[in-house]
């Protein structure tokens, strides 16, 4: 088994209040707590080593507490700095994207495009990658558009994307103020104004509007991938179709598991007691946060550690990721994937070996979902079809 | 769900009177408001407010809690703690920011007397479930002074709210209303605050005293308080037509 290379715990931050309580006795931000790792749990479960993702991981942290030291003061009560894809799903490697968005929650205010700015510049002087050409990161995001337009002509894919990945795969950086709220709030509606699935005597505890949601989103990803291959003239295709296959997939499998996360993940008593509390939205949208505060893979591996019978399900899964993320570390055979030609894929070595890692990922995922003991076959076929 | 309890409701004076407490209280004494909360809220009232207290009628009052300094330095907070002390018998609770403490052991010393306040969004601690229980580690014995107006703008959705309530409520001795505005400014209550405190009010605790911390002119104060009641289920909308 690979060593684990350990992460130092970031410090505490005292953050400057205002008034004259500056030396209170209380640190003036507490700090959050981690939910344990279920991929460290994991890898002592299933006994294998996932190198990559283990590399990822610490990469994505090293690289998180850099950002968090250099751009705190620039996020304050109402303005969230948040990161997206790869470093908030901790799958960090040198040729990976940025992504990131100022999210504000509070007083319109000019100056927020200068924070904005200041982000973008700092990363680039640090040599980060910008964020992709479709211009959904790296600017502002306003909370009003995410929260109020959940469907509908207003929601638009932009706006779409943004809501789906700040629950599934975001971070925030220094003061997180605006990013609980929004989060609250966007998950607040989707509980709230589906409710009923909360009701005792509901067969199942899904919130299916959440899910609808995440199905949607999914969908519209593998839409957008035949979009842009046409768009763009086949550039880029072939690492865009292994990135769909894997980590676009696996988006929409931790959302999925997050779904079904009341009988997978809680117990009948834990989740019977969640139901008969005096605001069961309020609880739920509470569990989710929990949920959702872990990365996708974690998510997965959450699931996998519950369940003995799961194991070869796991290392298939995870081991079929690990050589995906293989091959994203590596800055050559990355490179070599963006750069091939849609008509020289099927004589690629590197793509075919991926490819067939995304079927392995695709197989273990399927018996995963419908898996008996767990009781995730009956969830799908209620859920995840019609 | 309206309840029937019927909860005593006042002013804190620095709402109605800004920095003038005996003016305040002048104000809710004619208005035969039987709740009070004598703000200090500023450490230059806090020695006036000390000097004056044996002098003040509060016979008109059933309820009388006092707000400390919202901000002190070690030094004043030694001397706030010091000029408690001739007046602790007479029970009136203390309503503390966590953030002006900055030595637990001195005000353990007052128990149950002591009523910490959940926090605004400016500040870094004391807003939340987890971040007032850290809080309560500190000081096992005191109560708390719920703010549901700082509740809602932490966290609109009311979550946050509810989790307070859920863990802390025993400890409630009063509640803080007022609608904070996004720059954490007391403010009238809106209608959306409204129906915000609506959706808790069913876990606050009957029968405990309700603080506007509201500005209003003297004519307004009824009104105040009947959007009060409203909001936390306390009646429905009669009176109060245009939010029916």
């Amino acid at each position: 088994m690979q060593p684990i290379r350990r992460v130092e715990a970031a410090p505490v931050r005292h953050v400057i209040n205002f008034g004259d309580n500056r030396d209170s006795a209380m640190p003036q931000q507490l700090s959050i707590l981690e939910p344990s790792s279920e991929l460290d749990r994991l890898r002592e479960t299933l006994g294998i080593a996932v190198p990559n993702i283990d590399t990822a991981r610490a990469a994505a942290a090293t690289f998180r507490q850099q950002l968090e030291g250099d751009l705190l003061g620039l996020t304050s009560e109402d303005a969230s700095i948040v990161l997206f894809g790869s470093l908030a799903r901790e799958e960090f490697t040198s040729g990976s994207d940025v992504d990131w968005t100022l999210l504000v929650d509070g007083i319109a205010n000019p100056k927020h495009l200068e924070v904005a700015l200041k982000t973008e510049s700092f990363l680039e002087r640090i040599g980060a990658r910008g964020p992709g050409r479709e211009g959904i990161f790296g600017n502002l995001a306003f909370s009003h558009e995410i929260i109020h337009q959940i469907g509908g002509e207003d929601d638009t894919n932009s706006n779409t994307t943004k809501r789906i990945l700040l629950l599934l795969e975001s971070r925030p950086l220094g003061r997180r103020d605006a990013f609980d709220r929004v989060l609250n709030q966007v998950l607040r509606r989707y509980i709230g104004e589906d409710a009923r699935f909360l009701q005792a005597s509901a067969q199942f505890h899904v919130p299916r509007f959440l899910l609808n949601d995440f199905a949607r989103y999914w969908r519209t990803m593998a839409v957008d991938f035949a979009y842009k291959r046409r768009a763009r003239a086949g550039e880029g295709f072939a690492i865009r179709n292994i990135k769909l296959r894997m980590s676009r997939k696996l988006i929409f499998v931790s959302g999925l598991l997050s779904c079904f996360s009341g009988h997978v993940l809680l117990s009948d008593p834990e989740l019977s007691a969640l139901i008969c509390t005096p605001d069961a939205p309020s609880e739920f949208v509470r569990h989710l946060r929990r949920v959702f505060a872990q990365t996708p893979l974690e998510i997965v591996a959450s699931v996998i550690n519950r369940y003995e019978h799961l194991r070869p399900v796991g290392v298939q899964l995870f081991s079929a990721y690990d050589a995906f993320l293989g091959v994203l570390r590596d800055d050559k055979r990355r490179a070599h994937l963006e750069n091939l030609k849609p008509e020289a894929e099927n004589g690629d070595d590197i793509y075919q070996e991926l490819r067939r890692a995304s079927h392995s990922f695709r197989d273990a995922v399927q018996t995963l979902f419908f898996d008996e003991g767990s009781g995730l076959n009956q969830l799908t076929r209620t859920y995840g079809i019609f | 769900m309206e309840s029937s309890r019927r909860s005593a409701i006042g002013f804190s004076t620095g709402a109605i009177a800004y920095s003038e407490f005996s003016r305040g209280l002048e104000l809710l004494r004619d208005q035969n408001i039987k709740v009070v909360e004598i703000s200090a809220l500023r450490m230059g009232e806090w020695a006036p407010l000390i000097q004056a207290l044996d002098d003040l009628d509060l016979s008109a009052f059933d309820y009388v809690s006092i707000h400390l300094p919202s901000a002190m330095n070690a030094a004043e907070e030694k001397v706030v703690v010091q000029s408690l002390e001739p007046i602790q018998d007479r029970k009136f609770p203390l309503i503390l920011h966590p953030d002006a403490i900055h030595d637990f052991a001195v005000w353990r010393a007052y128990g149950g007397l002591v009523c910490v306040e959940n926090m605004d969004m400016r500040k870094l601690i004391g807003r939340t479930e987890p971040e007032l229980a850290a809080i309560f580690r500190e000081l096992p014995d005191a109560r708390l002074c719920f703010d549901i107006g700082h509740a809602a703008q932490v966290d609109p959705t009311m979550t946050e709210a509810y989790f307070i309530l859920k863990r802390h409520r025993e400890r409630v001795t009063q509640i803080h209303v007022s609608e904070v505005n996004s720059r954490s400014k007391h403010d009238s209550l809106s209608y959306a605050t409204m129906q915000s405190f609506r959706d808790v009010a069913h876990m606050l605790p009957a029968g405990l005293p309700i603080i506007l911390e509201t500005p209003v002119a003297p004519e307004r104060m009824p009104e105040e308080m009947d959007k009060a009641r409203y909001a936390l289920g306390m009646s429905a909308a009669s009176g109060l037509m245009a939010y029916s």
